[in-house]
């Protein structure tokens, strides 16, 4: 006669609650304790690297907007790349050592390889930790997550008194952040000409580096973004 | 043409140098002697609604060809086309930063009326094509005109022997430069180093490689691709401007209806007009005056006596 | 017992098939990663992450918030609480991928057997587990370099899918400029039209390209390589989420049942077991089949000739403990 307690389920959920009758994963109590160890002094040993604790900042450590601050990026971040793909300019890249070993191949926008693009929110849509939160896009056009400033020794209106502007007209921003100053200058010749020369509002500039991706010097640009003003962190700023 | 004889004739273009393009890209002008040179049109109403505007884009455009005598002037029975609008910026049609999509249509629509075997559409943008493309509504469009809406092909870009004074020889898209006609559709608007971007400074989205570094000599270089393409025929979008903030626009506030279209064979006195239509000079718009000087064309648009319609 | 073996195969066709179209749905949900107008994706494509309970172990251990879509995982997790790690055998692309890789060399059974033996040094995945959640819990979350998930996707996104891409790009332009042919017939009557499928569905005209890509993929491949020597090699000694699987899956309500009398020793079962889960085990405590590694994979009940071994609900029998 079948009784109810030798049904299989039953049988089986009592053997969760019998110990000594299933099958034993043996690892061993000290590898265990190691492992653990050393998890945990890797993680120790990481705080040493003067990042860590937001002691200084990484001016190529240009994150995604909707990343959130970098201490709970980087134990959010699961260097899944959903970013690095879903980017239309390409611009994220996997991190070196921008933020620390611990981060590298996390995202980290290359404004060289791309930019960000002011009218996109697709990194925040696909990251499945929410390292980068999905945000309306009114929300993230305000984000910065870096200022750009222009290198004056480059930039061919100061440096070689060419026009050219090409940073000024490509600004997304509703009010550009770039404005050009007309100016007299003396070009190689001796002749006096009018360039117009850009400079920076960064109240206004949201860090999407389209500027330094499209300047025509090609190796290294005449107006750069760097991760200072970033909206995520209250710490790296620099405006009052 | 065959592929073959295709690559042929462009090894010939790149080869011989500008008197070959000149010759064998320069409009009928045996056939055109009497016919106008230029044609204006104005919409009496300013329809605010986009029903309205399709359909202001669509009778003005037809409209300005008719008064230069018909499409069947530009394009032969059996014509591969290129229509060359402005689709550089992720910018929707109310934003006036890319060509009217319902003006691009409609001129496809002619160029196949008048037995063009196949028409083409496709920039060189300064956003992603991709986005461009389908933002601007230029791509569903051109589609359900019946063109071959093209994403560029990186593969066909090739060196080409300008011979200008800025350019000597730079890389351009050899689809649009082997067509049989070559339609220059672009829309007026201001920019912040040229002045305004009109006909001449659409001729951009012909060439690929570095073209930011044009902005360094665009008085030059402007005229260097006017004379390089030559465009049988130019279709200045004039419904929707940008008289400020240009070339990328955003904000609807700096748009300005003017409800007129201007088409022509003269590249000068069209970016001429499209100057005015922007409240701008034509002679204070350098490249525009270094063309006249070139004898691309002329600044004085009203002496080539265009044809005015009230639509 | 021609009827019983060809019962027998369907289960590892049915399988395979399954297998097959995880992996085709996590390229596909892949290749969705992308613009599509205006400013959005073209579907679930972080779906795979959404059903990997070691991503919500990470994130919640972490200390973080945990996005509602994770929860899925447990339902993973709870699947595997009665049909042990048959995430890994059914479902796991990078698991199909490591299975093919393992299939490519094949040879004798008993040069097989070398390959697909137990052996105790698969307890090392485990350890890992443990380590890097130690890790996570103290501040350091480095499991996304160890996710099977975030390793098959990052893989993809920086090396293999770019190098693809790019060759293919680089490919059709060779052939556009070279125009290879013989008089009429040239090559790009049918290259081209192929260009053109393939632009539209597989390649991307941004021609992606990524920093630390060639590191990735060289990573990526020795791992799938180390399958040449090693049954599954990642599955059995890496995967911190094959350990946390068969953690939950160490008790299940399936068992495998040997037939002691039936079995004549030929360990072809073994030599088929991609999981090194010791199904010729005879049932002791010592030698015993290992749940805790099995991924249901159905292998050895199809292949043995005896047809010594199956598959039941049952629970650990008292007299064999």
């Amino acid at each position: 006669m079948k009784k109810w307690s030798d049904n299989v389920m039953w049988r089986w959920l009592l053997s969760f609650f019998r110990p000594g009758k299933g099958p034993r994963i043996n690892l061993g109590r000290r590898n265990v304790l190691t492992a653990g160890a050393l998890g945990v002094g890797a993680a120790c040993l990481c705080r040493v690297h003067p990042q860590a604790s937001g002691r200084v900042f990484n001016p190529a450590l240009i994150r995604p907007p909707g990343a959130v601050d970098e201490q709970e990026f980087l134990s959010r971040c699961i260097r899944c790349g959903e970013c690095m793909k879903v980017c239309p300019t390409n611009a994220i890249q996997p991190a070196g050592l921008e933020a620390g070993i611990k981060g590298m191949w996390t995202p980290v926008l290359n404004m060289n390889v791309g930019y960000c693009e002011f009218d996109c929110t697709l990194c925040g849509q696909v990251c499945p930790t929410d390292a980068i939160r999905e945000l309306p896009l009114e929300e993230k056009q305000k984000i910065k997550i870096g200022q750009s400033f222009v290198d004056k020794n480059r930039c061919l209106p100061y440096a070689s008194a060419r026009p050219c502007i090409v940073c000024e007209e490509h600004c997304p921003t509703p009010t550009k952040a770039i404005w050009v100053e007309e100016i007299e200058v003396t070009n190689a010749s001796g002749q006096k000409v009018l360039v117009q020369q850009p400079h920076v509002d960064p109240e206004l500039c949201v860090g999407c580096g389209i500027c330094q991706n499209k300047c025509p010097i090609k190796d290294q640009s005449g107006i750069y973004v760097t991760s200072v003003g970033e909206t995520r962190n209250s710490e790296n700023q620099m405006l009052l | 043409m065959t592929d073959l004889s295709r690559r042929v004739f462009l090894k010939q273009v790149a080869l011989a140098g500008a008197g070959l393009q000149a010759g064998l890209l320069s409009p009928g002008l045996a056939s055109a002697s009497t016919a106008p040179k230029m044609s204006i049109a104005k919409y009496r109403t300013s329809p605010a609604e986009s029903e309205g505007v399709a359909e202001e884009a669509a009778r003005l455009t037809r409209q300005v060809i008719k008064d230069l005598g018909g499409m069947s002037r530009f394009v032969s029975k059996g014509d591969v086309v290129w229509v060359k609008p402005n689709i550089a910026w992720d910018r929707t049609p109310e934003q006036a930063g890319n060509t009217n999509p319902d003006v691009v249509a409609t001129v496809i629509r002619m160029c196949y009326e008048a037995g063009a075997k196949q028409v083409m559409v496709g920039d060189n943008p300064c956003n992603a094509g991709e986005r461009t493309y389908p933002n601007s509504r230029i791509q569903p469009a051109g589609e359900k005109a019946g063109a071959r809406v093209v994403q560029l092909d990186k593969r066909k870009f090739k060196k080409m022997a300008l011979n200008g004074k800025a350019l000597k020889d730079w890389e351009m898209y050899t689809d649009m430069m082997e067509v049989d006609t070559f339609i220059n559709v672009p829309i007026a608007k201001h920019h912040g180093l040229a002045g305004a971007t009109l006909g001449m400074k659409n001729l951009m989205g012909v060439c690929g490689g570095s073209r930011n570094r044009f902005h360094q000599d665009l008085t030059n270089v402007l005229p260097d691709l006017a004379a390089f393409v030559k465009p049988k025929l130019i279709i200045l979008d004039g419904i929707r401007v940008l008289p400020v903030n240009g070339p990328r626009g955003g904000n609807l506030d700096d748009v300005k209806r003017k409800d007129t279209m201007v088409a022509g064979v003269d590249q000068v006195a069209i970016d001429a007009f499209g100057a005015t239509l922007l409240g701008m000079e034509p002679k204070k718009i350098a490249h525009i005056v270094e063309a006249a000087n070139r004898g691309l064309g002329t600044m004085d648009y009203t002496s080539l006596s265009p044809a005015e319609s009230l639509v | 017992m021609a009827r019983s073996t060809r019962k027998v195969s369907a289960i590892v066709w049915l399988r395979r098939c399954i297998q097959t179209l995880c992996l085709l749905l996590f390229f596909y949900l892949f290749l969705q990663t992308a613009y599509h107008p205006i400013n959005r994706t073209g579907g679930p494509v972080a779906l795979f992450f959404e059903l990997d309970p070691l991503v919500l172990a990470a994130t919640w251990l972490a200390g973080a918030p945990v996005p509602l879509t994770l929860l899925f995982s447990l339902g993973t997790l709870g699947v595997s609480i009665f049909f042990g790690r048959w995430f890994c055998g059914w479902v796991c692309p990078l698991g199909t991928l490591h299975q093919m890789m393992t299939q490519v060399r094949g040879g004798t059974t008993a040069s097989r057997l070398n390959r697909a033996v137990y052996s105790p040094r698969q307890r090392w995945k485990y350890l890992v587990l443990i380590g890097l959640l130690a890790g996570t819990l103290t501040g350091l979350n480095l499991i996304g370099w160890v996710d099977p998930f975030s390793l098959l996707y990052r893989s993809l996104a920086t090396a293999i899918f770019p190098a693809f891409n790019l060759g293919s790009h680089a490919l059709f332009a060779w052939l556009y400029e070279s125009d290879p042919g013989l008089g009429s017939m040239r090559v790009t009557r049918v290259s081209e039209p192929v260009y053109e499928v393939l632009r539209r569905y597989l390649l991307v005209e941004g021609r992606p390209q990524y920093y630390w890509g060639i590191l990735i993929g060289l990573v990526f491949g020795g791992i799938l390589v180390l399958n040449l020597w090693r049954h599954r090699f990642w599955c059995r000694y890496i995967c911190p989420l094959g350990a946390l699987l068969g953690l939950a899956g160490k008790n299940p309500l399936l068992r495998l049942k040997k037939d002691q009398e039936a079995c004549n020793d030929c360990r072809l079962c073994v030599a088929v077991c991609p999981a090194g889960a010791n199904p010729d085990g005879p049932s002791d405590r010592s030698d015993a089949w290992k749940p805790a590694e099995c991924f249901f994979c159905w292998n050895c009940e199809s292949v043995c000739p005896k047809q010594a071994i199956s598959f039941e609900f049952a629970v650990p029998s008292r007299e064999h403990s």
